[in-house]
């Protein structure tokens, strides 16, 4: 088997940054805003220092062992999707976008509800995403039910899995209750992730940590994404950033076996450069990326599932810099071998979504994949005979061989909305104006994906 | 004692120092310059203010970065409180005015409007700092509490000035509009936006704005 994999530390660094994320937590801390949380921290043996909780190796070695490795992930309807933790390389829209950005317009505007539902349709139906998530937040809903609210049009029109997340302590029981009357099993059989994140450097407010406590006393995935901004929230050298990162995932991680062992979590991560002359916050800047591919090792040594954003732009528009900076980051998480890898969509900071993007960053999706399938070496697909055979008896032509024929759909992957006919065959679009078309389409014909149901807006 | 070439020499350095950020140095050199009996005034209108107007070149240009100029309103700041404002208040002018300063909702730059603040501070002016990313409102409220005549409204960015327009819509609806003089400030504001918008002074220039102030209240 020949697979493309990315792997940036050494076993002796990772190591390196293990022990040294463990002696911030055990001599730096963790700042925790509810007390209460504290409280839970200190009786398992944490010790209090000046407001912050000194978290124990010991503490950390124990929740590492009651950690599950592997998390099985389901759709709405309970098949089985994949199995967290074996590079399931799930692509889901990015999350939580507070604009969308319309066909043709410059300024992205508020997003209402009725966005929302259009933006799971199309999901629905675009191959390579296989995951939906709360990816917009729907203005024309009260503020105090915003969180919530947004699981709802996804329960309805989709059978993807789902990454979302709450914003508020008493709507995550609630949106926990949704699942539920969806499927009696949805929590023992999760087709939901929640992200909960801590904030740089090493706290946890009230909301995210109240929301962690909860998710593991169900014993639904969280997802611990740490986002340390490189020179502003963290250092900005690479290597104190990921240990910065480590350490916070790591308290997560604490947290939630503390509270029920066993609990799934999912060692997630977003992050950024600030910008050193506007404090933009860049995800898919190189050096957060080798933060990223950092922390994919640090999951690999401690075996544990795990995500990241990629697949996503900085840009404005839908435009070069987009596609570049979408493409090489999924390339990177793809190489890297994420299980949630979290972004396709989104654009500016992860502030506005585009539906034309997400059309186009699935066809990135589709390939990229395709490269991480690498290949293999059966007799089949080594064909010295149909070499022999073509190059001898067929004049070297291999479209006459059945070889091709047989072998083509198995071993090829072609994008569907990307240019690559000749000019004659061109229509004489450009590829956001066909990445247009397909969001119509799919909206006007609805759901064409691989149940027979038709689910339209 | 120095003589006057080593005091150029001196206010040079101070001008470096703040400029690189270097605080210790700042305060060292500066101090040597108000004990030479360098009069504190002239230190904050030769050296000072100049010095951040050059940091703020550096930062437009690219060379500098947000954590560089932090370091240099870091130094400017130390030397401000530590050498200059001691001895101002020794001499305490009579005080002018009251003026309510602050950048607009949405903006979180304080580079201008602190060098202004600074500025109208040694001239005798008591200046309330309502700091960044202040509302209409809190303008507004700020003018009524502490009874000012002058309102300085920066915003640095163009997407931000628009708000400049809605603290003056604020005034008006309070019926304080007519007692106070309004600063739009910034280095984006021109003269046009201030007649469009009804401020009194433009504040691209602190200097400018600060002479002009002065104008209006007839003061010297």
């Amino acid at each position: 088997m020949a697979r493309p994999v990315l792997s940036l530390l050494t076993l002796e660094e990772a190591r390196l940054v293990h022990n040294k994320a463990l002696e911030v937590l055990s001599t730096i801390g963790v700042k925790f805003e509810d007390p209460e949380v504290a409280r839970i921290m200190l009786s398992a043996g944490s010790v209090e220092h000046n407001g912050r909780v000194l978290i124990p190796e010991e503490l950390v070695k124990e929740a590492l062992k009651a950690t599950p490795k592997r998390i099985e992930l389901y759709n709405r309807d309970g098949e089985r999707v994949a199995t967290l933790g074996e590079t399931a390389l799930i692509f889901n829209p990015g999350s939580a976008a507070i604009k969308i950005l319309d066909y043709g317009s410059k300024i992205p505007r508020s997003p209402l509800m009725n966005d929302l539902k259009k933006l799971v349709v199309v999901v629905e139906n675009l191959t390579h995403i296989q995951a939906q998530s709360t990816a917009l937040v729907p203005e024309d809903i009260p503020l105090e039910i915003r969180d919530a609210v947004r699981l709802y049009p996804i329960l309805k029109y989709s059978k993807k899995p789902i990454i979302t997340g709450a914003f508020t302590v008493e709507n995550l029981p609630i949106m926990l209750k949704m699942l539920k009357v969806i499927r009696e099993d949805a929590w023992k059989r999760p087709f939901t992730i929640f992200d909960v994140c801590p904030s740089p450097p090493l706290s946890w407010s009230t909301v995210t940590s109240r929301n962690l406590m909860d998710l593991a006393r169900a014993h639904v995935p969280a997802e611990i994404i740490s986002m340390p901004g490189l020179g502003s929230t963290a250092p900005v050298t690479v290597a104190g950033a990921l240990i910065q990162h480590h350490a916070e995932v790591l308290s997560g991680i604490v947290l939630a076996q503390l509270v029920s062992k066993g609990a799934p979590v999912i060692y997630g991560g977003s992050p950024l450069l600030a910008q050193p002359r506007y404090g933009t916050p860049l995800i898919v800047a190189p050096e957060a990326l080798l933060v990223s591919l950092g922390y994919r090792d640090m999951a690999r040594l401690l075996d544990l599932p795990v995500h990241t954003y990629m697949g996503l732009s900085d840009a404005k528009l839908v435009d070069y810099q987009a596609g570049a900076e979408s493409a090489y980051s999924a390339l990177v998480a793809v190489l890297g071998g994420f299980d949630i890898i979290s972004g396709p969509g989104m654009l500016e900071f992860e502030s506005a979504f585009s539906l034309e993007k997400l059309v186009l960053d699935n066809e990135v999706c589709g390939l990229l994949r395709r490269l991480a399938r690498g290949f293999d070496f059966t007799m089949e697909e080594v064909a010295l005979d149909v070499i022999r055979e073509s190059v001898l008896e067929k004049s070297g032509n291999y479209l006459l061989h059945p070889h091709t024929r047989k072998m083509l759909r198995k071993e090829v992957h072609l994008p569907r909305t990307w240019d690559q006919a000749p000019r004659s065959r061109w229509p004489g679009k450009d590829i956001y104006e066909e990445a247009h078309l397909e969001v119509e389409r799919i909206l006007s014909e609805g759901f064409t994906g691989s149940t027979k149901k038709t689910y339209k807006p | 004692m120095c003589g006057v070439l080593d005091l150029e020499v001196l206010k040079r350095e101070l001008y470096n120092a703040i400029v690189e950020g270097d605080v210790e140095r700042a305060l060292a050199v500066a101090n040597r310059l108000v004990d030479s009996g360098v009069d504190p005034h002239k230190l904050v209108s030769d050296v000072l203010v100049p010095a951040m107007r050059r940091v703020g070149e550096l930062y437009e240009s690219g060379e500098y970065f947000i954590a560089d100029v932090i370091a240099c309103a870091e130094t400017f700041k130390q030397v401000f409180n530590n050498v200059v404002k001691p001895r101002l208040e020794k001499s305490s002018k009579k005080q002018l005015a009251v003026a309510v300063f602050g950048s607009v909702k949405g903006d979180i730059h304080d580079l201008g409007k602190n060098l202004a603040k600074v500025l109208f501070e040694i001239e005798g002016f008591e200046v309330i700092d309502l700091g960044v990313d202040v509302s209409s409102e809190q303008f507004a409220e700020a003018v009524e509490k502490y009874n000012a005549r002058i309102v300085g409204i920066s915003a640095l960015m163009t997407t931000t000035m628009i708000e400049q327009r809605r603290v003056i819509e604020e005034l008006k609806k309070r019926g304080l509009r007519d007692r106070v003089i309004v600063i739009a400030g910034g280095a984006p504001v021109t003269e046009e936006w201030v007649r469009e918008i009804g401020a009194d002074v433009c504040g691209d220039d602190a200097f400018k704005a600060l002479k002009r102030v002065k104008e209006l209240l007839g003061v010297e």
